[in-house]
């Protein structure tokens, strides 16, 4: 994580505007409004304009240390913003704990290392959310959770606890959790990073599937394949900004930052 | 030198009732100590100053003097201090119960704190309250991680309770010391003491063994 004190003087951000956007007429889901992050003296985000459409898929791709763990962290208040806003459908986040838990339960969030709890089971961990944040019927809420594993492809893993499932399975399970919220967008922190390679496919593949039934996603990632595959929209981050933004074949056919270009060059992109 | 062990049987009745209250001493301060120590590790846990600093004095100054000091002081200069005489069972038992629940108190924090921060963050990002994700996430894995520990210090209460004998509490090792001197069966009633302790100690030992192998294991 590079110490931006003293700012280089801002890219000029190429003119996007003529870009068509998904759902560019509705309402946005989440706008970033010049956003500040600081820890301590280090600047992890130096005002970072975003803005994220229903049913997009938006990647945030760039370096390790580049600030987009941290403004998807800031997404649901996981971490307080110390300088502009965050809006989510058309509000400002409050500061409020009992007002901010309202707005995580219209949030799933998926983590990098999964966060499932290892003493519940699969079934039990997907439901544990409806039935206690939402005060669920047990048996309802048990028989959702079934078919949401279902079709994360683990109908038949519902009574296995976490440590008896692979990577791939427990991150599948993760998702699954994270949608018996019924959520208006789902959070990914390098949903992937923490797998092994051979299963990585399956969950990008129910990532893939839960993007092409329209819900609203916002994925860090590294996995430039699913991004170019995936995403309607990519924001490229570095040194705590967004340094060039635009739909996938534009990222990463014909770049225009420079820094952009080395990113991926870096990553073994040939587009 | 020749041996009686008949002594032993003799005094069967003096004995058993000593089992009993060891037995009873160790049962009933680990029933204190559980809640004590809850109780303790909340208090230092708190973000009020005065509240958490009551905890952390508790915790080191219990968990650090000898507990038969602590049985002598409750016995001797508590009465004067509260002005209450206490009998001598209640004064051992509430030696013990400060002596243990100090140490259950950091088992307890301990185990709350070795689970990951990343178990709180992921009930937090669900919508749940503070207490809500402690309740149905942090407390459930903890206990796990605590019952093992928790089991090891009875282990050691249990055989603690004969430090009690020095107020003339009349558990088995006050019982079994008493006929020594009246029977000048020295010999017969330490074998006989120890192969008591044993026989109780040991299978509550392969119990917590086993908790160990059945809850100790790591995710």
């Amino acid at each position: 994580m590079s110490n931006i004190a003293t700012p280089a003087a801002p890219d000029a951000l190429p003119d996007t505007g003529a870009l068509p956007r998904k759902n560019a007429d509705a309402a946005p889901v989440v706008v970033y409004d010049k956003v500040v992050k600081r820890f301590g003296a280090l600047t992890v985000l130096n005002g970072v304009s975003a803005q994220v459409n229903k049913g997009e898929v938006v990647c945030l791709i760039g370096p390790s240390g580049s600030g987009k763990s941290t403004l998807l962290r800031c997404t649901n208040a996981l971490e307080t913003v110390d300088g502009g806003r965050v809006v989510f459908e058309g509000a400002p986040l409050p500061s409020k704990e009992a007002e901010v838990r309202q707005i995580r339960r219209r949030m799933g969030m998926v983590f990098q290392n999964f966060e499932l709890f290892p003493h519940m089971t699969a079934l039990e961990n997907v439901a544990v959310g409806p039935i206690t944040i939402l005060g669920a019927d047990p048996a309802q809420a048990r028989a959702k959770a079934q078919a949401l594993l279902e079709k994360v492809g683990l109908g038949a893993k519902s009574g296995n606890h976490p440590s008896a499932l692979s990577g791939g399975q427990q991150q599948r399970v993760a998702i699954a959790r994270a949608l018996a919220m019924d959520p208006d967008v789902m959070l990914f922190d390098e949903p992937t990073s923490a797998l092994d390679p051979e299963t990585i496919g399956e969950v990008l593949n129910v990532m893939k599937r839960l993007a092409e039934e329209g819900m609203t996603m916002i994925v860090v990632t590294h996995e430039m394949s699913f991004a170019r595959r995936v995403a309607n929209w990519i924001l490229v981050f570095d040194e705590g900004r967004v340094i060039e933004e635009g739909p996938p074949a534009r990222i990463f056919d014909a770049p225009v930052q420079p820094r952009t270009r080395n990113f991926l060059s870096h990553l073994g992109w040939s587009g | 030198m020749t041996l009686d062990w008949s002594i032993i049987w003799q005094h069967r009745g003096d004995l058993a009732h000593g089992v009993l209250l060891t037995v009873a001493l160790s049962v009933l301060t680990m029933a204190i100590a559980v809640p004590g120590g809850v109780a303790v590790m909340l208090m230092r846990q708190s973000p009020l100053r005065p509240l958490s600093w009551v905890g952390t004095v508790f915790v080191e100054f219990f968990r650090n003097v000898p507990l038969i000091l602590l049985v002598y002081w409750a016995f001797y200069v508590l009465p004067i201090l509260a002005d209450v005489q206490f009998s001598a069972f209640a004064t051992g038992l509430m030696a013990l119960c400060l002596n243990v629940s100090a140490y259950n108190a950091e088992t307890f924090r301990a185990g709350v704190n070795s689970i990951r921060k990343g178990q709180m963050e992921a009930a937090m990002a669900m919508g749940m309250s503070r207490s809500q994700a402690m309740r149905k996430v942090i407390l459930p894995q903890a206990v796990r991680r605590i019952l093992p520990v928790v089991a090891s210090t009875w282990v050691s209460l249990f055989k603690d309770t004969s430090l009690v004998s020095v107020i003339a509490v009349g558990e088995l090792a006050h019982t079994a010391l008493q006929i020594r001197s009246q029977s000048f069966r020295v010999l017969e009633m330490l074998t006989a003491m120890a192969a008591i302790y044993w026989a109780l100690g040991y299978p509550q030992a392969k119990l917590v063994d086993w908790i160990h192998r059945k809850y100790g294991v790591t995710e």
